[in-house]
């Protein structure tokens, strides 16, 4: 399994946030997590990027405890709401410091490679305050892969985007996905759900209400295993 | 000695007896026992105390640094308890060697505070404890309380020795201890054992108060509550 | 991880040239006490001698509080204190950048402190330059170490800065009396067992502090 979590449990201070999380997600495999405000999406988000500390259970990369080596960091890479960019860097320079501290060989090569991909190679050398929503969004991600890691967490990355930036992101994920890298989303918008998951979890109150096959994931598969697949609940 | 905050049933009340017997019998040694000191008098009495409550103030301070490490590595907050209570005990204990001090100042020198080597050891565990109280009371958290004050107290205990020693070559001298006769020595031991079973009471007491506490919190805030049955209150993607 | 301690400290020297956000305030807080403290100390020349350690450490100390406390709130800016501990780098290599980087940053106000010092008291400080390096290097070593770590805690604790002043002063007082009295020892030409005494106890503060910096800085960040 890429991502393992078991009995994960959190609060913060006295109130409990996640109780006794139990999922599993295999290499290769784009889940989503859903649920109302408040529901702890965010929260197991980051506890399965090693950012909190559980209050109990574990979290598991490929087998290895999350909270073990601080060098298996390298499987995760974490686009989250804040965008994590130095403001007194370029993006170039904020990109070219990810880099050097993931260890990535020829550290300015890659961020200029990342640049393009994501298509800011124009404002490269712009300070990251100026940027519109859009643009951090797009800086976040180029950050979150600039190691290159099999594992990719997203919160919320479609949140305040315009309609390009909505398609081009969309397209970024699809390709993601078919270069088998292990995707984890936190969405609201349901047409997009069922175009990017293969799982859908959904939370609330802290709890994993259902883990099921998304339709559209569903609808790939043989007769015989969509008559074989049930909704996993907690 | 009882391990619950109210101290009911016979043994707790015992307890609670021998603790002021023996607190009697240290004030009644230090009034009556003791031999008048020839140069300062009655006032030389305070010392009694002064050296009991300076003690424990050290030793409570040690203590936090201990139950804080142990926290640390457990993560269970019954460490952070003895951790808390050994903080108020603590300072509590410094502030009556503060003032004690000054009282002894005064009598002996007429300055109410002088640069003693173990009156600016005392005042400097004072502010660390004031400045862990002041920290902990603005975190709503248990751990990160827990944690916080856990390393303000190792880093506390790591600097007593330096603080002393600081103190001691500052001064230029090292601290003598004042002449006492057989009989007084006699009298601060008595002192300082009453003492320091007096304020180890209290800090037993506090920390059942705090372990209830935190149980009571705990049973209020609870978990979380039962999901209510709601249909369509958020998109439901596994419909068609 | 020597890379990665360079990287981080380049990081932070590069933002704080680009910003200019502490560094001045520093400076002009530690330029503003010095001289209410030179105008409050109108004593004889051999007075001045015996008090201007004291009063120069002191002044080091309240305004380099200020660089402390700013090295850790500016990172919780735009979620880098998170991104920073996301990457694979130890806490200690992280620690120790700080460390390093408040290091230089009270170099920097000794740099203007203690010419001001010697000008305002007309106390020789330079006259010995190194035996003043050495104790500076040595004192910085020690506040930066001990004000790192408590920074770490405060700034965790979404607490104040004003805490941080509190929690640091009564741990460095060893350490401030360990440096004026070497200074004062050192304006007297007095190197003897008194002075390497005094050395020797700073060395034995920013070691131990520098130790427990190591060990306790996972835990205070950690969320």
């Amino acid at each position: 399994m890429a991502v393992e979590v078991r009995r994960l449990t959190k609060r913060f201070g006295r109130r409990l946030v996640l109780d006794e999380i139990d999922l599993a997600v295999a290499p290769g495999e784009s889940i989503v997590l859903t649920g109302p405000n408040g529901a702890g999406k965010t929260t197991l988000l980051r506890a399965m990027a090693a950012v909190i500390r559980p209050s109990s259970g574990d979290i598991l990369w490929f087998g290895e405890p999350a909270r073990g080596q601080h060098e298996s960091r390298r499987l995760i890479g974490m686009a989250a709401h804040e965008n994590r960019l130095y403001p007194h860097l370029t993006l170039r320079e904020n990109l070219i410091f990810a880099a050097r501290m993931c260890d990535v060989a020829r550290p300015r090569e890659r961020a200029e490679s990342l640049l393009e991909a994501v298509g800011l190679q124009a404002h490269g050398d712009r300070l990251p305050p100026v940027f519109s929503k859009g643009m951090r969004q797009r800086s976040s991600l180029a950050r979150a892969l600039i190691h290159d890691p099999p594992i990719l967490l997203l919160d919320e990355p479609f949140e305040g985007l315009d309609a390009d930036a909505d398609h081009w992101l969309s397209g970024l994920l699809q390709e993601l996905r078919r270069q088998g890298r292990t995707l984890c989303f936190v969405l609201h918008d349901e047409l997009k759900v069922r175009r990017l998951a293969d799982r859908v979890l959904r939370l609330r109150q802290g709890r994993l209400l259902s883990d099921a096959a998304s339709p559209a994931a569903v609808a790939h598969w043989s007769p015989a295993v969509q008559g074989l697949s049930a909704a996993r609940v907690a | 000695m009882p391990e619950t905050a109210s101290g009911r049933g016979f043994v707790g009340y015992l307890g609670y007896a021998a603790v002021a017997v023996m607190v009697a019998a240290a004030i009644a040694a230090i009034c009556l026992l003791a031999p008048t000191e020839e140069t300062m008098g009655d006032a030389q009495r305070i010392v009694y105390i002064h050296v009991a409550v300076a003690w424990m103030g050290l030793a409570c301070f040690i203590f936090m640094a201990v139950a804080g490490g142990i926290y640390l590595a457990r993560r269970d907050l019954a460490w952070d308890h003895w951790s808390r209570a050994a903080l108020e005990i603590g300072w509590l204990c410094c502030s009556l060697t503060l003032i004690t001090g000054s009282l002894w100042a005064h009598a002996a020198w007429n300055t109410w505070w002088t640069w003693d080597p173990r009156l600016t050891t005392a005042f400097v565990l004072w502010a660390m404890y004031s400045a862990a109280l002041v920290l902990r009371s603005g975190v709503d958290d248990p751990h990160r309380q827990a944690r916080m004050g856990a390393i303000v107290a190792i880093v506390g205990a790591l600097d007593v020795p330096l603080v002393v020693m600081a103190t001691r070559w500052f001064r230029g001298v090292h601290p003598q201890s004042p002449h006492m006769e057989p009989a007084m020595r006699v009298v601060l031991g008595i002192s300082v054992v009453c003492f320091t079973v007096f304020f180890t009471t209290l800090l037993l007491l506090r920390r059942s108060q705090l372990r209830i506490a935190d149980m009571l919190e705990d049973m209020e805030c609870g978990g979380l509550p039962p999901l209510s049955e709601t249909a369509g209150d958020f998109p439901r993607v596994l419909e068609g | 991880m020597v890379k990665k301690l360079y990287w981080m400290i380049s990081k932070d020297l590069l933002s704080e040239c680009r910003s200019l956000r502490v560094w001045p305030a520093m400076l002009l807080l530690g330029v503003v006490v010095a001289l209410m403290f030179a105008m409050q100390a109108d004593l004889p020349p051999e007075r001045l001698r015996q008090i201007v350690g004291g009063l120069l450490w002191l002044t080091i100390f309240f305004a380099g509080t200020l660089a402390l406390d700013r090295s850790f709130a500016a990172e919780r800016e735009d979620g880098c204190w998170e991104g920073l501990l996301s990457y694979p780098v130890s806490p200690t290599c992280v620690y120790l950048a700080k460390l390093a980087v408040n290091v230089v940053a009270l170099a920097a106000l000794e740099c203007v402190l203690i010419p001001l010092f010697a000008i305002l008291t007309d106390v020789p400080l330079l006259a010995h330059p190194g035996p003043i390096v050495a104790v500076a290097v040595l004192g910085n070593l020690g506040i930066a170490a001990a004000g790192t770590l408590l920074a770490a805690v405060v700034n965790t604790g979404r607490q104040s800065s004003y805490l941080l002043s509190l929690l640091v002063l009564p741990a460095v007082v060893p350490l401030v009396l360990g440096a004026a009295e070497a200074t004062r020892l050192a304006v007297e030409h007095d190197f003897g067992p008194s002075w390497w005494r005094w050395v020797q106890l700073l060395a034995a503060f920013a070691i131990i502090f520098i130790t427990a910096g190591i060990v306790l800085f996972e835990y205070a960040v950690e969320e």
